[in-house]
């Protein structure tokens, strides 16, 4: 029950019969005023109208008149309709329903609103009393408990009103809490079991499009993304530990064996020479990972450009052009449409970059490469790179673009495993994909960017901050380190 | 030429100080901040090697910005474990006029520091290049040997003239990617290398004498001089 009450349904709910509660007595209070006063003047008005009567009655007949006048008029009326009485001036009644002179009722003529005893009745009464010629006092009122069912049912109604409020509250509260929060609750149970580890739960969601579920979708996706790069941390470390070691073991054993043996100066400066290539290596393979943190963090938004992508494109070409020419390979570029976007021109040059560097590497003489830059009718801007070499075997494709793979074919040349995750994380940066694909024979690498860049997993960046901003600083860290 | 180096590590002190003594400069070391702001603000140097974070309360772009606010006009080189493209951005725009990267190589610092000296030295605007009877011009973008007209690519010519504006001084790799190409990633290929031997095939026929050379550990040198 203590849940119950703590629920945020029923705080909901609580607050929403209160204000209700409030806007109605804000509502009947100024309608009771009126209705109070406006009563309350037609009443008054009507007794001034019977004591003018009377008066009249009193000039033109006389005080035997009157009172013969009052006995017809209280013989006729409805009991307690009018309370009238005439007396001489010594307060001694000559006509009216009223065996006596009311004591609270002061002598002045006026009008009075009283609390009054009438024939052993307490109630409060109305009354105009006016003196005529001669000392008489004429007293003409009106019983006002008489009215008191007509209030009373004003109350009570408000009283149900308010009643029929807070049950409708409770009950929708019930509802609410039903409807929503139970599901709230089963996204809190989800959740908890993911910080406990379990990252094989995802939140229940229906095909509706209300906003839990839209919510859940989007939690969904939010958490597929966060173990899709807890998997790929993992994977970094591990390919770190293989890539990293190799040129540090490397590293390691020629300065070890450099330590032990001391050999002649000039194979020691031979050893001495290798040693830095080892280092220049380790430098490179960190100054990739770098890259890509910066990159994936989302920071290099803040280069984003109108540029040409064919433009790029085209000046990539030229640069590779001399070594694919020393290498008796033809390098082509074709481009098509307007090709203008929003983006990171350093970044795209190097992706671009790493994709013709990659067909170069595995392209042999008398191949060919061509670099194609078209615009596509959706509004995105596809760079393909294609290559005539051996491709890559369709199982491969998805593992190429994770961090440091490297296929079998390629073990022996030269290169880090971090290019294409570098072209992969610039196409994504754009809002765009790379796409491996088959040139028959050879490898068609297609990077399809969005032309205005609106980055479609902008929404989850800073969750990927923290994790990547702490790798950059553990490899800065190093870096530092390395350079002593 | 007179260098100043502020830099708090003390092994990358030792190293650059010994360089460039051994290169034949005189290299002067302030350890933080306040020292390194006295020294450039008080004795006149050729080039400035500042750190970027240092230890105190002054970081290294706070004494650039400080310098250039004051009129010091002298170039700074900004050295640097960040290496991010908007972080190099940030150190230009506060006033350095290059921007490496930790870890680095000697011979890359010290082809910096000379391509600083001499940006001061030889400034104003050229029309022509001439470097022995090598020849361009600027304005027609015609490069010739002697009396041999050289075919050049708009790319060569980008190339040479880079070389020529930095005659006798040692150009890295990285140099001319950043400065020719405006690339700023290593191409894995030695695609500099490649484009450096086709432009010596146009400049050098086998019977002229050799002008751009291989210097081993560290770049390429266009010169004259034997």
């Amino acid at each position: 029950m203590n849940r119950l009450l703590r629920s945020s349904a029923f705080t909901l709910a609580f607050s929403y019969v209160a204000f209700g509660i409030a806007a109605l007595v804000l509502f009947a209070a100024p309608l009771w005023y009126a209705y109070y006063v406006t009563i309350q003047d037609a009443r008054l008005e009507a007794l001034r109208t019977d004591t003018q009567r009377l008066s009249e009655v009193f000039h033109r007949q006389g005080p035997p008149g009157l009172s013969t006048y009052i006995d017809n008029r209280v013989g006729m009326q409805i009991p307690g309709e009018r309370i009238l009485l005439l007396t001489d001036s010594t307060l001694h009644p000559l006509a009216g329903n009223l065996s006596a002179w009311p004591a609270v009722v002061p002598l002045e003529p006026g009008e009075y609103d009283l609390p009054v005893n009438l024939s052993g009745k307490d109630t409060r009464a109305m009354f105009v009393h006016s003196v005529l010629p001669g000392g008489y006092n004429l007293l003409v009122g009106r019983d006002q408990s008489l009215f008191a069912p007509l209030a009373a049912r004003f109350w009570f109604g408000l009283a149900a009103a308010v009643a029929v409020l807070s049950i409708a509250g409770v009950v929708g509260g019930l509802m609410i809490r039903r409807a929503v929060l139970v599901r709230v609750d089963g996204i809190h149970h989800t959740v908890q079991a993911i910080v406990r580890g379990d990252w094989s739960h995802r939140l229940p969601a229906k095909a509706g499009s209300d906003e839990l579920n839209t919510l859940s979708r989007t939690i969904n996706g939010m958490l597929d993304q966060i173990e899709q790069l807890l998997h790929g941390v993992r994977d970094v470390s591990n390919s770190i530990a293989h890539d990293l070691r190799t040129p540090l073991a490397e590293l390691r054993s020629r300065l070890e064996e450099l330590s032990l043996t001391r050999p002649e100066s000039e194979e020691t400066f031979a050893e001495i020479d290798g040693a830095v290539v080892d280092v220049d290596r380790v430098i490179l393979i960190f100054n990739a990972l770098l890259r890509l943190a910066e990159i994936d963090t989302g920071m290099r938004r803040s280069g984003f450009v109108p540029v040409n992508a064919a433009d790029i494109a085209r000046q990539a070409v030229d640069f590779y052009l001399p070594a694919a020419e020393l290498k008796g390979v033809t390098l082509s570029y074709r481009g098509t449409g307007a090709t203008d976007i929003s983006g990171d021109p350093v970044l795209l040059a190097q992706a671009i970059g790493n994709l013709i560097d990659n067909a170069l590497k595995y392209t042999s003489a008398g191949g060919g490469i061509s670099v194609e830059v078209q615009a596509l009718a959706d509004g995105k801007v596809q760079i393909a790179v294609a290559d005539d070499g051996p491709g890559i075997p369709d199982e491969e494709k998805p593992k190429v673009s994770a961090r440091f793979y490297r296929g079998d074919a390629s073990r022996g040349t030269p290169g880090v495993g971090l290019g294409l995750t570098l072209v992969a994380s610039v196409a994504k940066v754009h809002g765009g994909v790379l796409e491996l694909g088959d040139n028959n024979p050879g490898l068609r690498a297609n990077m399809v960017i969005s032309a205005q860049s609106g980055n479609a997993t902008g929404a989850l960046q800073p969750a990927l901050v923290e994790g990547r901003a702490g790798a950059a600083a553990a490899a800065h860290n190093l870096r530092m380190r390395s350079v002593s | 030429m007179k260098v100043l180096l502020v830099e708090d590590n003390e092994r990358v002190t030792r190293f650059v100080v010994k360089g460039l003594q051994e290169a034949g400069h005189v290299a002067d070391h302030a350890d933080n901040g306040r020292d390194g702001m006295f020294l450039a603000a008080s004795e006149p140097y050729d080039v400035i090697i500042m750190d970027r974070m240092l230890p105190g309360q002054i970081d290294g772009l706070a004494i650039i910005e400080a310098l250039r606010k004051s009129g010091n006009r002298t170039p700074i080189l900004i050295l640097s474990a960040l290496s991010d493209v908007d972080e190099r951005i940030r150190g230009l725009k506060s006033g350095g006029d290059d921007y490496l990267t930790k870890p680095f190589a000697f011979g890359e610092l010290l082809a910096r520091l000379d391509a600083l000296n001499r940006r001061v030295q030889g400034s104003g605007t050229q029309t022509s290049l001439r470097v022995g009877d090598l020849h361009i011009d600027l304005l027609s973008r015609k490069a010739s040997r002697g009396a041999r007209a050289i075919a050049l690519q708009p790319q060569e010519f980008k190339l040479l003239e880079y070389l020529m504006r930095h005659a006798g001084q040692v150009v890295t790799r990285t140099m001319l990617l950043e400065n020719v190409w405006d690339y700023h990633f290593d191409p894995q290929t030695n695609v500099v290398d490649v484009h450096i031997s086709k432009l010596r095939q146009k400049i050098e026929s086998d019977s002229e004498r050799p002008l751009l050379r291989t210097v081993r550990n560290a770049g390429y040198m266009l010169t004259a001089d034997e």
